[in-house]
């Protein structure tokens, strides 16, 4: 590889494109289920449906993706999940 | 007992607890306190004066930006990304008012479970002024508990088989007996 592509391939494109980040919540066994819905609820203002599906979603699949934006929102979003105690992380949007 | 009655909404909301259980649970809330490690520094937090949350907040902004060691502490205040240098970057800025939220609502809560103890009540049916903070308190207490009874999907079905001798079970059953709470306490809300 010349020394140009190897600097082209460390450029962050992602950043040129601006794609979206994304809030990923994380299965785990002791959080209740009525208590991740509760939660998705109160801080996304979702609807009962849409909350409860999502909490499904977390807990058969092992995740979900519960919001989307900006990077500083996502974070927003992962600190106040993690004020109630639910284990999330962000990043960027996955197209793969 | 741990059965609650009335509503955040109209002002009623209450919980009946056992002397035994106020016990289990005030020990539970201040493990945790220290376990956050704040506790000589609670008096800060509470503080209206500016210099004692500037001297606060600069304390805490000396605290090792990786991840906790302690597992539990490591649940309470995980990792925002999967990338170790952005996750520690972002602790950097975060933790510090994680720690302190979570301090608050263990702090809110121990001061609602000490009042029927002070007073020498034989049992105390507990005016819930704030529910949330029971919620997320408890969910806290939960999570600190499973994380060191090394909680998984099968372990009430372990713990239902579990002999009385093994020495897991009694608080086991603290941990269950906490999610049936948060479970009455949702259905309340």
């Amino acid at each position: 590889m010349s020394t140009e592509i190897e600097e082209l391939s460390e450029l962050d494109l992602s950043k040129f494109f601006d794609l979206p980040w994304v809030c990923i919540v994380w299965d785990d066994p002791v959080n209740l289920q009525s208590y991740v819905t509760f939660v998705f609820i109160k801080l996304f203002g979702f609807s009962k449906e849409k909350a409860n599906q999502l909490m499904m979603q977390v807990h058969t699949e092992g995740k979900a993706v519960v919001t989307a934006g900006s990077r500083e929102a996502m974070e927003n979003d992962v600190q106040r999940l993690h004020e109630h105690g639910l284990w999330a992380t962000l990043q960027r949007e996955d197209h793969g | 007992m741990g059965e609650f009655k009335g509503t955040p909404a109209t002002g009623d909301l209450t919980v009946a607890l056992s002397n035994d259980e106020l016990h289990i649970l005030i020990n539970l809330v201040e493990q945790l306190l220290e376990l956050l490690g704040e506790r000589n520094f609670a008096h800060h937090y509470q503080s209206d004066d500016p210099f004692a949350q500037l001297m606060a907040a600069q304390l805490m902004s000396m605290e090792p930006l990786s991840a906790p060691e302690d597992p539990v502490l490591n649940r309470l205040l995980p990792n925002a990304y999967a990338d170790p240098d952005a996750a520690d970057e972002f602790r950097k800025f975060t933790e510090p008012r994680l720690r302190q939220v979570k301090q608050q609502h263990l702090l809110y809560l121990r001061e609602q479970l000490v009042f029927p103890v002070d007073h020498e009540l034989p049992k105390a049916d507990i005016a819930i002024s704030d529910a949330q903070q029971w919620l997320l308190a408890l969910n806290d207490l939960r999570l600190a508990l499973a994380v060191r009874l090394e909680v998984n999907s099968d372990t009430f079905e372990k713990f239902e088989l579990m002999p009385d001798s093994e020495p897991k079970k009694s608080l086991l059953a603290v941990y269950f007996w906490l999610g049936g709470i948060q479970e009455k306490l949702l259905d309340h809300l």
